[in-house]
């Protein structure tokens, strides 16, 4: 359980984050989305401990971070920005500094710090040097360090930047499943990635948070208008006609003409209603051939991107 | 704490720095020990370190300048400052793990005094004065290294203002003789005659108590400013 109260921070007369409030409970995958310098990194030093509040409290599993830091740090594992490691050490020797900081109990280090180093897919590099390893495995090494000493909740600053596509696809099966026995925290510039993975997104914006909700309901917030898009065959040109045929059509609007003869419309229905089995079967009736239909899909970038604007008016 | 010192300390000799003090050091000792004994005739183990001093000087700056402007340039300082543990213990393990480098440079050098045996009688007690007086000097020289450390993130920078600093108090009795107890070699110098001063020796323990509470402040005001 986190909980962030009235929390600001200033730089002289610059505000970073202003009076932010939310609350995370114990199980939630949290992403922290947000344009660059909108307070997301700031936000996550905070809560680890890294820096300090101006104002406002933070309280980690009921530790208040300034006032116990060490109870309230014993509880994160943190996965800094840009993977800051130790190059000179080996992946295993990174890995039990770590738990050495993090005061895991002597006798069963280092069964821990081979747990984690299984867990997170570094046997075969433990023995080398980290200044040797690829960005996916450095990657890794920075996730291990976060994880050992079992903390409750689980802090990454953008876990994917610098992936290549197999790489990110791995790190984040790794996150869902981290996501069952801890509290995830997430930041990300890649939108898709947090509504696949968060079951909460918090929207920050110029130190302020624009929205907390579900990734769903953000997207439904945004809905725009009950679009469906059609790629037709239609020779002898009757869909002029269809408006008239299908009740519920506010406008069909030729988008553009395929090389192949087919053409691109775009169906403006009335809202709450969705006219794709009437088209489908009355167009089937005027021998329209359709080859491709689709709803217009409001997608997280929209609801991000109206967030983000409605918050420059 | 004990896990800061081990990593440090082995930090020291996974690159180079360690190798690069305790070599050069001893390779600037051994050309006193030839000037001053072989050429010159002298046969007290003390005597070369006057020169000993000198050579801290400019070398213990290579040990600490690192310590933090290092973790503060690939931000590793996130991982030790975001870990539960106390500021106070990670300056501590880090002043710990440096000393430790002086005083196995300082073992090293028991193999000259060794060879003074041979030669001649040198006094036991002077030696053990010299030695303690030249491990006072290095730890002040360790803990400004190490302020000077936290307060930049380069490490050059920060070695530079060590340097720099320790030629300054140094030389600052020339200035004018009412400086002449801010001067740490002057300090020094009276434990080679075999003189143990109390009150020079709680100078340099007070010296390295305020640098490293110093260093205490720096990193605990980065955390409201950073």
């Amino acid at each position: 359980m986190i909980e962030v109260k009235n929390v600001t921070k200033k730089y002289g007369s610059f505000t970073a984050v202003d009076n932010i409030s939310f609350e995370i409970k114990d199980g939630e995958i949290i992403g922290l989305l947000g344009p660059n310098g909108a307070g997301k990194s700031t936000t996550m030093n905070m809560l680890t401990g890294f820096i300090e509040q101006t104002e406002g409290d933070i309280i980690i599993d009921g530790y208040n971070m300034l006032k116990k830091p060490k109870k309230a740090k014993r509880e994160i594992g943190y996965m800094p920005e840009g993977v800051p490691l130790y190059s000179d050490l080996t992946v295993k020797e990174f890995v039990t500094y770590m738990a050495e900081l993090k005061k895991v109990d002597r006798k069963v280090r280092k069964e821990k710090v081979q747990k984690v180093i299984e867990e997170t897919g570094l046997k075969d590099v433990q023995r080398k040097l980290i200044k040797n390893l690829s960005r996916g495995y450095k990657q890794r090494t920075s996730m291990a360090g976060a994880l050992v000493g079992e903390p409750k909740i689980l802090i990454l600053d953008e876990p994917t930047v610098g992936l290549d596509p197999k790489q990110i696809t791995e790190i984040r099966s790794l996150i869902k499943e981290l996501g069952k026995t801890h509290t995830v925290i997430l930041s990300s510039h890649i939108l898709s990635e947090v509504s696949q993975i968060c079951s909460k997104v918090i929207i920050i914006n110029k130190g302020k948070i624009v929205a907390i909700d579900t990734p769903e309901k953000l997207e439904a917030s945004v809905a725009t208008n009950n679009n469906i898009y059609l790629t037709i065959e239609d020779p002898d040109n009757k869909i002029d006609g269809m408006k008239e045929k299908i009740k519920g059509i506010k406008e069909i609007k030729l988008v553009e003409e395929n090389e192949d003869g087919t053409k691109r419309y775009c169906i403006e229905s009335e809202d709450n209603t969705d006219l794709r089995k009437t088209i489908f079967a009355e167009f089937a009736k005027e021998n329209i051939t359709i080859y491709e239909m689709k709803k217009e899909s409001v997608t997280l970038e929209d609801a991000f991107m109206k967030l983000i604007e409605g918050g420059k008016k | 704490m004990l896990s800061v010192i081990k990593k440090e300390f082995k930090s020291y000799f996974l690159s180079p720095i360690g190798y690069v003090f305790i070599g050069l050091f001893l390779l600037m000792f051994s050309l006193f020990f030839h000037i001053d004994v072989l050429q010159d005739g002298y046969t007290n183990f003390e005597f070369i370190f006057y020169s000993g001093a000198t050579i801290l000087t400019f070398i213990v700056p290579i040990l600490t300048m690192r310590t933090f402007a290092d973790e503060r340039k690939t931000g590793t300082e996130q991982l030790l400052l975001t870990s539960p543990i106390s500021l106070t213990k990670v300056v501590l393990g880090k002043f710990i793990a440096a000393t430790l480098i002086v005083i196995i440079t300082e073992l090293f050098t028991l193999l000259y005094f060794g060879i003074l045996c041979f030669f001649g009688t040198p006094q036991v007690t002077t030696a053990f004065a010299t030695l303690l007086g030249f491990l006072l000097l290095a730890i002040s020289y360790i803990a400004f290294g190490i302020l000077a450390s936290s307060l930049t993130e380069n490490q050059i920078t920060a070695g530079a203002l060590s340097v720099g600093f320790n030629i300054l108090i140094w030389f600052l009795p020339r200035l004018n003789p009412v400086y002449s107890n801010f001067s740490l070699i002057n300090l020094y110098s009276k434990f080679p005659e075999g003189r143990i001063d109390i009150a020079d020796t709680i100078t340099f323990i007070a010296f390295t108590i305020t640098c490293i509470l110093l260093t205490l402040v720096v990193l605990q005001r980065r955390k409201s400013v950073r």
